[in-house]
């Protein structure tokens, strides 16, 4: 096109702007269009594959896994509104919400033994034998998003992971590193001592002895003082979980 | 505390009994409170198993379920005496021996005397043996008990029972030459 001058040309170079922009919002649009028709149509595919596998769903922790993760990359969440549509058909909203309050009235039972920290497994283990016979299924995964779902109820609930190790938290506390790494040091064997925690960490007397004071303090640990040599203490909730593995 | 004369199935112990912390004294004050709580069940449990009711704090911490052999741990004597006071205070125990003594010797009751009581009371009724003359021997081990779930029940605990009885004016007892003797009179 011959270079345009003057104010004719100014007028001519607007119009050609105008022409491209609106033809850009065409093309935008029609691609945004062609996207929309592409997220109803899988969100479709979606519905229909979990109203055919709704049992497998129930039943199968893994699947139910899968399942949730894929709706998670296409953007829906199941569980954003109990009443929402993917919540209904994989009829998966009640059971959440009864799985919360199973997990409460756990957290709630055991906290005068275990000071409101529950080893993941032992949660999972305690869920399973208080579940009827034939609901049901209940992995790692389900309880974490149960709490994740618990709304009003949630406050103090906190997930804590150490070292591929997970606990349930349900009485607000401010838990801090060392106790963290501590626990940790315990997971296999369900207790620790000082020179356990020396012998492993390297820390000094004081350091130790202030973790484990504040340890009894906030009713995470059981001391036993009946050793040949030096105290152990031991974190019930590991316990309780392993010997039910047992 | 041996066995003697209970149920023939064999007393389940709960699963803490095998948890050592569970004989030390936790420092932890709530921690402690559940701890005792948990004691103050199983020992009513157990009594109630085998049907005893006397303990001696000293010897008792030698046996089952106050020692566990299996994993060398034992109950302390002091913290034996702090699960009883705890009974006493709920009223499933008592301590015996003489007033002022050190806390040694209790009595626990799996079933408290005021239910027994009232047990008695019901039996005295259906039976027509109202305003008469019983003892306790024919009470605890006469024929006429023997479908009675009190039969065979300690002379301490029959005792405070009718005790019990007499304080709310439904019985008189009478004074034998010892506990057998002991006679009582049941009001209709």
């Amino acid at each position: 096109m011959r270079k345009a001058v003057g104010i004719g040309g100014l007028r001519r170079r607007e119009a050609e702007r105008l022409a491209l922009s609106r033809k850009g919002s065409e093309l935008a649009r029609r691609e945004i269009e062609k996207l929309q028709e592409q997220v109803t149509t899988m969100k479709a595919k979606l519905e229909a594959f979990v109203r055919e596998h709704q049992r497998d769903i129930r039943n199968n922790p893994a699947f139910r896994v899968q399942v949730q993760r894929m709706c998670q990359l296409i953007g829906v969440d199941p569980l954003a509104s109990r009443k929402g549509y993917m919540a209904e058909l994989l009829g998966v909203g009640d059971f959440y919400c009864e799985l919360g309050i199973q997990i409460i009235d756990i957290c709630v039972a055991t906290r005068p033994v275990n000071g409101g920290l529950i080893d993941i497994d032992d949660l999972q283990q305690r869920l399973m034998q208080r579940r009827l016979r034939g609901s049901e299924p209940v992995v790692a995964d389900d309880i974490k998003r149960a709490i994740s779902q618990l709304g009003p109820l949630k406050g103090g609930y906190l997930i804590v992971e150490f070292g591929g190790r997970t606990m349930i938290q349900s009485v607000a506390r401010e838990m801090n590193a060392d106790t963290t790494t501590v626990l940790g040091l315990a997971h296999q064997t369900c207790r620790f001592s000082v020179d356990d925690v020396h012998a492993a960490l390297a820390w000094d007397d004081y350091r130790i002895r202030a973790c484990v004071d504040d340890m009894i303090r906030s009713g995470i640990v059981w001391v036993d003082a009946q050793t040949a040599g030096m105290p152990d203490y031991y974190v019930p909730s590991f316990y309780s979980a392993a010997s039910k593995r047992n | 505390m041996a066995t003697g004369g209970g149920a023939g199935a064999r007393f389940q112990l709960p699963e803490i009994h095998s948890f050592p912390p569970f004989f030390t004294r936790q420092p932890n004050e709530d921690t402690w409170k559940e701890q005792r709580r948990l004691w103050c069940d199983l020992v009513v449990a157990f009594c109630r198993h085998h049907r005893r009711s006397a303990l001696a704090v000293a010897e008792a911490v030698n046996e089952p379920p106050f020692s566990n052999p299996r994993i060398r741990r034992a109950l302390r004597v002091d913290t034996l005496r702090e699960v009883v006071d705890e009974l006493v205070s709920q009223g499933h125990a008592a301590w015996t021996g003489p007033k002022g003594s050190a806390r040694d010797t209790c009595l626990v009751f799996w079933r408290k005397p005021e239910v027994w009581a009232a047990m008695l009371h019901q039996w005295a009724a259906d039976r027509g043996l109202c305003n008469t003359v019983l003892t306790l021997y024919e009470l605890a081990n006469g024929d006429d008990t023997a479908d009675q779930e009190f039969h065979g029940l300690d002379y301490a605990t029959l005792r405070r029972s009718l005790e019990a009885l007499q304080s709310q004016g439904r019985a008189q007892l009478f004074a034998g030459s010892s506990d057998e003797d002991l006679g009582v009179k049941i009001f209709t």
